[in-house]
């Protein structure tokens, strides 16, 4: 027919088709041969961008002999016509879609497969395209052709190929993976739902059908077959199909709210994926017939297990695609759930998983023969598969069906099963420890996985449910198996060298990982497990000891960093900025054991901070205590602590009020236990508060220059300490607290601490202020605290020689410690304390001046004077009085100043590249704190404390904020807003500033307002959606203040804003105007996400209310360069449209916003396809 | 594991030292230390442990500040290093001699001219058209264990 057509045409044409297509040939050969790909690839970008190449396209695809050209020819159809959609006429439409599909089917059987599946997915695509417009008998004429092939009726090449199309089709359809058309997302919700509402339920059936048909036949075969490639094509599909994700009826309701839904369903998406890492499969209903009543999941179990039979056979192997897909199919069936299952309380849905159980449990049963069979040498891939569908399984089920399930095959549960799989693992691992991920890493973390999904459920579902006692004995017996491998593991390690220290880093997270799940395991035999800690703990510490003086410790030392680890994460959960409570299978476990001695988790604590305190014995720790066991000390009494020590709400007294205290009581019962009260207020809390904090003082000062350790003691251990409001009232009252506290002043070798601890430090001991009975008794400790280190900046910096002494090393080094002090005291500001840490600075504000003068070339001092400033501005501004404010307003504009005046017009320069980037990157930060001066300058007009207004002293913050961006936007290069950090805070501080005092841009000089309104439009062009959107906001806010001023008779922004012709005759247009044109530049012809065009609206609409007649014009400048008639009359109307359609009125109110959005996105849609490419 | 910590207590004439010692473990990024002799700023430290239960030890990275060569160092981080005493001066520019050298002004009225013009193209030329425009040119002279050299220039402008 097609053939036909181009007869019919004139030699002429026929000459100009051959020769495209020599021409395309020729680029194609030479973008292979890498000869002129520049030009070749420009050649071939002609093809897609001139007009209407359909032609020129389909007569490549039929006749050039040269793979590649018709490669390119399908994409070029497809780039043309999602370009050109919007004005072809609807023959075309689906005469390209046919075209498409013949073309698949007429060469089903050519071996270039990578252009059939390219013209598939081009096929797919118009298909989608059109979708919402296409009748429901079009689509049925596209779809009985697909629906032959697929059944088989021409050959098994066709049908092959009818199934990559469904292939294409359905991940077109779906959002994550479908191509961006430039249409909104509400597009592609649509057609998604309307293809899984029409459609989705019958590709699945004709596939079915087609991969059930030609079982049949590879189960007789004794050789690969060509039906083999079909039925795993079928298997793919529907594994494709059940990954679908479903919605269901309600999604159709939801879709009408507009774009929620899909916010919707990526929160759900979330949510499913945080749990595990299986994907649900929650068809519905509808499909009950299909998957469950059919009899289709018995047929697949047992062709997997015919096909198992044949796996001798030449053709066919454990990993052939073939079984590969099918069970992958399988493993998919076994995360089946939700209203596919009528509401029967599970039964249908325990028949189902035990049917699949039946099959599965032939891959991994009996763990010990499949364990050694995968030693000698065969796949792993059914064990791993097998683990995967139990862990599906367990996703969908509770732990009690889930143990039930095995229980009518065997005469065991499925946890005992799945606890003997785990011991074969770790058995393997014991064995083989190698550094390269075996099948039994990938198998312990998938079995991992399920445990936790189990148990996490059983800690969901409150602690009445437990495992059934079967299932307690399996997880002590793993717990055990897993404390003696990882122990293993750690004395076959301790004398390795760690050299590689990223990677360390990277596993500590995975073992952090690990650990939660071993802890889960745990906690579900608490009885055995806590026992058999303690028991190993005491051991090894024998063993260290008796071996003292004798033996090298580094073994037993590295078991007992595991041994501390690992206890930790079962006896205390990581709080997450939360209080963690006892875990509740503790909690439960021990309810009624009231004898202090005999309750082992007290026995183990107890143990374990004996054995902590040894450290402070100077011998003890020389032997003993290296840095890496006493990271895990510290660690592990952060841990602890949090959970254990002084817990809120054990004593009578009762802070959190009437209904915590409730709370509080229901969840613990009776167990106002042994095990609380023991560490509580009243009894050994205080002591163990006392030895954690001497500990912590002998490791900051013993253990110099170990960062880590450090890190840990001051970030973690203390500074948890302080979070808890019950411990702080203690914590004053010990000595060994207010030794830390003058140690801080006076030890100097606290002030070799690193400067992050040095400023966590500082920042405890404030915090601690609050746990002090008085206010003035709070205020006079941070005196106390603080008096020392701002005499010692005052004093320097009225040295008479501080010029000459400021760059020695050992006086950058005081200086910078004492400020990262402050800094630390100043993040603590709490309005009890406010008043002595506004003093603090006070004092300081001069001498931080002169150190800027006097270190202005030494940047890290620069960088710790500002973040000093920034800091406490942002603790004191909004408690501060007015004149107080005036101060600090002062004080911070002169810190602008001179930091202006120090920087601007420098140039600095070094040999090295790594500097010179440095010395940028340090500049970065530098501005980015002045810019967080600014904003927390701002905050002052948001909320106020003071008891007068700010105004009386003549502070009025808007104008003290512009004046600040005034001496700051000097300094911010474009260079440097390509940091993404400093750009996001200058545009949203600038943005801030536009949209709450539009007003004083009138009052700016020319010259400040150009550079601010510059960098405007620098942004408006950033990559980055969120700046464009700053952007986009701020001047929706400039031109929407403008409009409504002049509205009201006032100057709006006054002279920036008119046009006006200059001495020289020289047009200049007011800057309304000038954005304008940039933005309406910007939303027809650049590139910009989807996501942007309401708040583009939003700011186009004011815009174009105050400068009607530029708009005018701008519309009639680009309709007079349409040459194209019809361009030009669809170009005309749609910009009438735009400012008509909707009863668009000249307010600038809610509704009128709402119906502008919609009238621009389809003003894009109408012309956006044609103005960028003409 | 020493628990006694030697502390170099810098004398009142101090400031004629050329280098300072300090702990290891304080010297962070973008400060100084000398490797090899060699005065540098830091680019970058990592630490590490000598073996599991052993102390942790320093690694740095630096580049020598006058001539830009990449320098690396290993040290026990309880263990002291020297640190360079870099120091920064301002001084007019008053003229370019023809053989490259600069003559410079000083704070006191004397002129300093033992200074080369800098080998960086961008600031030499900056220096060089800055001067020719008669703009006041301010260059920073960076010096440190006996070196000197010119790191940077400040326009400071005809002022109007």
């Amino acid at each position: 027919m097609h053939q036909g057509y181009y007869q019919s045409m004139g030699a002429a044409d026929m000459a100009q088709l051959q020769a495209t297509m020599q021409a395309i040939e020729l680029a194609c050969n030479s973008i292979q041969m890498h000869t002129n790909p520049t030009a070749a690839e420009a050649t071939l970008l002609s093809l897609s961008q001139s007009p209407r190449p359909y032609q020129a396209c389909q007569f490549i695809l039929e006749n050039s002999q040269l793979p590649n050209a018709r490669f390119q020819a399908a994409g070029a159809i497809r780039d043309a016509a999602i370009r050109e959609w919007g004005f072809l006429e609807p023959n075309d439409r689906r005469g390209l879609i046919s075209f498409c599909l013949c073309f698949i089917m007429k060469n089903a059987n050519s071996p270039e497969g990578y252009v059939l599946v390219k013209v598939a997915s081009v096929a797919a695509q118009l298909l989608k395209r059109g979708w919402l417009d296409f009748t429901a008998a079009e689509k049925e004429a596209f779809f009985h052709e697909v629906e032959q092939a697929v059944q088989g009726s021409h050959g098994l090449d066709v049908q092959f190929a009818g199934i990559s199309f469904l292939e294409s089709l359905v991940s077109e359809f779906s959002p994550s993976t479908s191509t961006a058309m430039g249409l909104p997302r509400e597009f592609h919700e649509q057609c998604r739902i309307s293809l899984e509402q029409d459609y989705m339920k019958a590709f699945y059936c004709w596939v079915q059908y087609a991969a059930f048909n030609v079982s049949d036949r590879i189960i007789g075969a004794n050789s690969e077959i060509p039906e083999v490639k079909v039925c795993s094509a079928a298997l793919r599909l529907m594994l494709q199909i059940l990954n679908w994700d479903f919605r269901g009826k309600n999604s159709i309701e939801n879709s009408k709210r507009g774009m929620d839904i899909f916010y919707d369903g990526m929160k759900q998406e979330n949510d499913s994926l945080r749990r595990s890492e299986c994907i649900l499969v929650q068809p519905g209903p509808a499909w009950r017939d299909v998957l469950i009543s059919s009899g289709h999941v018995g047929w697949l179990l047992n062709f997997y297990t015919a096909l198992r039979q044949k796996f001798s056979c030449e053709g066919y192997w454990l990993d052939c695609p073939l079984a590969v897909s099918a069970r992958k199919l399988i493993v998919q069936f076994c995360s089946l759930t939700g209203t596919i299952f009528p509401s029967d309380s599970g039964e249908m849905q325990r028949q189902h998983l035990l049917q699949m159980l039946a099959g599965i449990v032939q891959w991994i049963e009996p763990p010990d023969a499949v364990s050694k069979a995968i030693k000698s040498g065969k796949s792993e891939s059914e064990l791993l598969d097998g683990c995967r569908a139990l862990m599906s399984m367990a996703t969908v089920t509770t732990p009690l069906v889930f143990d039930e399930l095995l229980k009518s095959l065997r005469p065991y549960g499925t946890i005992t099963l799945l606890s003997a799989l785990m011991c074969e693992v770790i058995k393997d691992l014991m064995e083989n420890r190698t550094e390269e991920e075996t099948w039994s890493w990938v198998a312990r973390d998938i079995l991992l996985d399920t445990w936790t999904t189990l148990l996490m459920q059983l800690d969901a579902s409150g602690h009445k449910h437990s495992l059934p006692p079967e299932g307690i004995s399996a997880a002590a017996n793993l717990f055990a198996l897993i404390v003696e491998s990882e122990l293993r593991a750690a004395s076959a390690s301790a004398f390795n060298d760690e050299d590689e220290y990223d990677y360390l880093q990277a596993s500590i997270a995975a073992m952090d990982e690990r650990l939660s799940s071993y802890a889960l395991i745990a906690r579900a035999a608490v009885g055995a497990t806590i026992p058999l800690l303690k028991e190993l703990f005491s051991e090894r510490i024998m063993r260290l000891h008796q071996g003292r003086g004798t033996s090298d410790p580094t073994e037993t030392l590295e078991e007992l960093y595991s041994l501390l680890l690992i206890t930790g994460h079962v006896l205390a959960d990581e709080g997450q900025g939360e209080t963690p409570l006892v875990p509740k299978e503790i909690e439960s476990h021990y309810s009624n054991v009231t004898e202090v001695d005999k309750h082992p988790v007290i026995v183990l604590s107890g143990s374990i901070i004996r054995f902590a305190e040894e450290s402070l014995d100077p011998e003890l720790r020389r032997y003993f205590f290296s840095p890496r066991l006493m990271e895990a000390v510290v660690w592990f009494l952060a841990r602890w602590s949090s959970t254990y020590l002084m817990p809120p709400g054990e004593s009578g007294e009762n802070k959190g009020g009437y209904e915590n205290y409730n709370n509080t009581q229901h969840l613990r019962g009776q167990t106002t236990n042994a095990l609380v009260s023991f560490f509580g207020e009243n009894d050994q809390g205080k002591a163990v508060l006392d030895v954690i904090i001497r500990i912590s003082l002998s490791t900051l000062v013993s253990y110099p220059g170990e960062k880590d350790l450090q890190a840990l003691t001051c970030c973690q251990l203390l500074h948890g300490l302080v979070k808890q409001k019950n411990i702080i009232c203690h914590l004053v009252t010990l000595d060994s607290w207010r030794d830390l506290a003058t140690a801080f002043t006076n030890e100097r070798v606290l002030f070799s601490l690193n400067a992050a601890h040095q400023r966590s430090l500082a920042q405890t001991l404030a915090v601690s202020a609050s746990g002090m009975k008085t206010s003035e008794a709070s205020n006079q400790y941070i005196k106390s605290l603080t008096s020392h280190m701002t005499s010692a900046l005052v004093e320097l910096s009225s040295k008479n020689d501080l010029k000459a002494i400021a760059q020695q090393p050992d006086i950058i080094l005081l200086v910078s410690c004492l400020l990262e002090r402050l800094r630390g005291v100043a993040r603590a500001s709490e309005p009890r304390t406010q008043k002595a840490i506004y003093e603090m600075g006070f004092l300081v504000m001069n001498p931080v001046l002169i150190f800027l003068q006097a270190y202005k070339d030494e940047s890290v001092v620069v960088y710790l004077l500002l973040k000093f400033v920034t800091d406490w501005v942002d603790g004191q501004i909004i408690y501060l009085e007015a004149q107080e404010t005036a101060a600090v307003v002062d004080f911070s504009m002169r810190l602008l100043q001179l930091y202006s005046s120090n920087n601007i017009g420098k140039i600095s320069v070094s040999l090295s590249n790594s500097l010179r980037s440095e010395a940028d990157a340090e500049k970065y930060k530098d501005l980015r704190a002045l810019l967080q001066l600014l904003s927390n300058l701002c905050s002052k007009d948001l909320v106020d404390f003071a008891s007068e207004p700010i105004e009386t002293y003549g502070t009025n913050i808007s104008q003290v904020v512009y004046t600040g961006l005034h001496i700051v936007t000097p300094l911010i290069t474009m260079d440097l807003l390509k940091y993404p950090k400093l750009c996001h805070s200058y545009f949203s501080l600038l943005s801030h500033m536009l949209e709450v005092y539009p007003e004083i841009i009138a009052q700016l000089n020319v010259e400040a307002c150009s550079h601010i309104l510059g960098t405007l439009d620098f942004g408006l062009h950033h990559q980055d959606i969120e700046v464009v959107d700053l952007c986009l906001r701020a001047l929706r806010a400039l031109a929407s203040h403008h409009y409504k001023d002049r509205g009201d008779g006032k100057v709006g922004l006054g002279s920036h804003a008119t046009s006006y012709k200059d001495a020289d005759g020289k047009f200049h247009e007011g800057i309304l105007g000038q954005f304008l044109r940039s933005l309406l530049r910007l939303l027809l012809f650049e590139d910009y996400s989807t996501d942007l065009v309401s708040s583009g609206a939003d700011a186009l609409l004011p815009l174009i209310l105050c400068e009607q007649s530029v708009y005018q014009n701008l519309a009639n400048e680009l309709i007079e360069r349409q040459v194209n008639q019809t361009f030009r009359s669809r170009l005309t109307n749609a910009f009438q449209s735009l400012i008509t359609s909707n009863n668009l009125s000249s307010t600038l109110d809610r509704m009128n916003y709402q119906r502008f959005r919609k009238n621009l996105l389809s003003f894009l849609i109408e012309v956006r396809g044609f103005l960028r490419t003409v | 594991m020493s628990d006694e910590e030697h502390h170099f207590e810098s004398k009142a004439d101090a400031g004629a030292s050329k280098t300072f010692p300090q702990q290891a473990g304080t010297i962070r990024k973008n400060g100084y230390i000398v490797i090899k002799g060699r005065p540098c700023k830091v680019v970058e430290v990592s630490t590490s442990k000598t073996g599991k239960h052993g102390h942790a030890k320093c690694h740095f990275v630096a580049i020598d500040i006058f001539n830009g060569k990449k320098l690396e160092d290993i040290v026990p981080s309880s263990h002291n290093c020297d640190v360079p005493h870099v120091n920064r001066t301002d001084y007019q520019l008053i003229d370019i001699s023809e053989d490259g050298f600069v003559s410079l002004l000083t704070e006191n009225g004397n002129t300093k001219d033992d200074l080369k013009l800098p080998t960086d193209e961008n600031l030499l030329n900056q220096i060089k058209s800055g001067f020719e425009e008669g703009k006041d040119l301010v260059v920073s002279v960076m010096s440190a264990m006996g070196e000197e050299q010119i790191c940077a220039l400040k326009d400071i402008g005809p002022k109007n």
